[in-house]
């Protein structure tokens, strides 16, 4: 009977370390497979086909959301978009995380996707990269070596390639809280597809000091419209230490449109660039005041 | 190399050989005759493939069968007791929510998810629960009213 994948090893890991091990042994011959909406679609269009498939979704503890308010928060690689979407402090003081993880696929990708998958996968269009850039996460890389933990801003390296080494698995993300009086958003443009995938996608973070109305840190990051995610620091230079005003965020915005590098569809990308960022600064503005 | 593996559908209990390559829709069809859940798109957008696993929609053609074992499957097989039609299914007949019928089982199966949840959706809830299954021939319009139309009846039922 013919089948829709090629026959495979399976391996079924108990605990981290098995999972290292294994991953270690097999080398580039093995996969990683979580919630599969990712692997599972290479592995029938034939993009890749692995000797070994390590399933690590029944490795206890990699999936939870933990907060505590002094240090960070704590999310396992195995959360899935739906657990993250739905998670009532991530609603609360994250906001923005909980709005990418919920426009990621469909429900059904949701039930299933880890957001531990969504980054390693490392697609310049990606939702929740721009998030976790602005976000400041920091990710635990667990291998036979030992482990480490990785700034998101130096993870990602190019279209599809991260730092991650044969050997490793993403275990957790850490996210620092948020500072006080700050606000953020997530917002995006799509291409017209069944999927929607993000045609330009844009994340801010910025804390406001309300007394005076002075902009005291501002983030800006933004998906699909360079090889990998990106911060524009230029344009968060342009408020950072600044009074905001519509003025501002309308430099700010056109200075943010000329640090992306997209490939394709350039100009309506630069020209969606500027409109989101514009909008996503004025609304966190408006959700501060 | 096939291992044996339980698989609990529509509450029944199934002893299979299987291999670790073999995909959840494809247990599901060839193995035990459930054909109501379809194999479409193949790669996650079209949702035709949708069962509930522990009462969450899934991809059964993005899932393979070892890593469900033991776990609680759902397919549109088992929903309706006999021949008495679950709520959600007799609000699709009655009101002509099903043309060719493909997008059919998701499309309950999904809509379950959700009043299994919610038993007072809006509009935008249900077409929001419905966003991960595409329909080619009804324009979407009929099933809305549908599920619509089975959450008022779900809750005359469960508060009469």
């Amino acid at each position: 009977m013919a089948r829709l994948l090629r026959p495979f090893e399976y391996r079924e890991p108990q605990t981290v370390g098995e999972a290292v091990r294994m991953l270690s042994e097999y080398g580039a011959q093995a996969r990683v497979l979580a919630g599969g909406t990712d692997l599972i679609v290479s592995m029938k269009k034939r993009q890749i086909s692995p000797r070994y498939i390590v399933y690590i979704k029944d490795i206890p503890d990699l999936n939870y959301v933990h907060y505590s308010q002094e240090t960070d928060l704590t999310i396992g690689a195995l959360a899935t978009h739906r657990s993250i979407a739905d998670s009532s402090i991530i609603m609360d003081r994250y906001n923005l995380l909980a709005t990418a993880c919920s426009k990621v696929g469909t429900p059904q990708v949701r039930n299933m996707g880890t957001i531990g998958g969504n980054i390693c996968k490392a697609g310049p269009s990606q939702d929740t990269p721009p998030v976790l850039l602005v976000l400041d996460a920091r990710l635990k890389l667990v291998s036979l070596g030992g482990e480490r933990v990785v700034p998101i801003n130096t993870f990602f390296l190019a279209p599809f390639k991260t730092v991650l080494q044969q050997g490793e698995l993403l275990t957790e993300i850490r996210i620092p809280p948020p500072p006080p009086t700050s606000a953020g958003c997530y917002k995006w443009a799509t291409k017209i597809v069944t999927i929607d995938e993000t045609l330009v996608g844009v994340a801010v973070l910025m804390s406001v000091d309300c007394a005076d109305g002075v902009c005291t840190d501002i983030k800006i990051a933004l998906g699909s419209v360079a090889p990998t995610p990106m911060r524009a620091r230029q344009a968060e230079e342009v408020l950072r230490g600044k009074r905001i005003d519509d003025r501002l965020i309308k430099q700010a915005a056109q200075v943010a449109a000329g640090e992306t590098r997209p490939r394709s569809r350039a100009d309506y990308r630069r020209r969606m660039s500027r409109l989101l960022v514009s909008e996503a600064i004025a609304e966190t503005w408006q959700k501060i005041k | 190399m096939k291992q044996i593996a339980t698989f609990i559908v529509n509450e029944k209990h199934y002893e299979l050989a299987i291999e670790p390559h073999m995909l959840l829709v494809e247990v599901l069809r060839d193995e035990l005759g459930l054909t109501g859940t379809k194999h479409s798109c193949g790669i996650g957008n079209c949702g035709a493939c949708t069962v509930l696993v522990d009462r969450k929609p899934v991809l059964s053609c993005l899932t393979l069968a070892l890593t469900v074992q033991g776990k609680n499957i759902r397919t549109i097989e088992g929903l309706a007791q006999g021949t008495n039609l679950h709520p959600i299914q007799k609000a699709f007949v009655e009101h002509g929510a099903i043309q060719c019928g493909y997008c059919t089982p998701s499309m309950v199966l999904s809509a379950k998810a959700l009043l299994d949840k919610n038993l007072n959706p809006t509009e935008q809830e249900v077409k929001h629960a419905l966003s991960g299954n595409l329909c080619r021939c009804t324009g979407y319009i009929k099933i809305i009213d549908a599920v619509l139309a089975a959450a008022e009846a779900m809750s005359k039922e469960a508060h009469p």
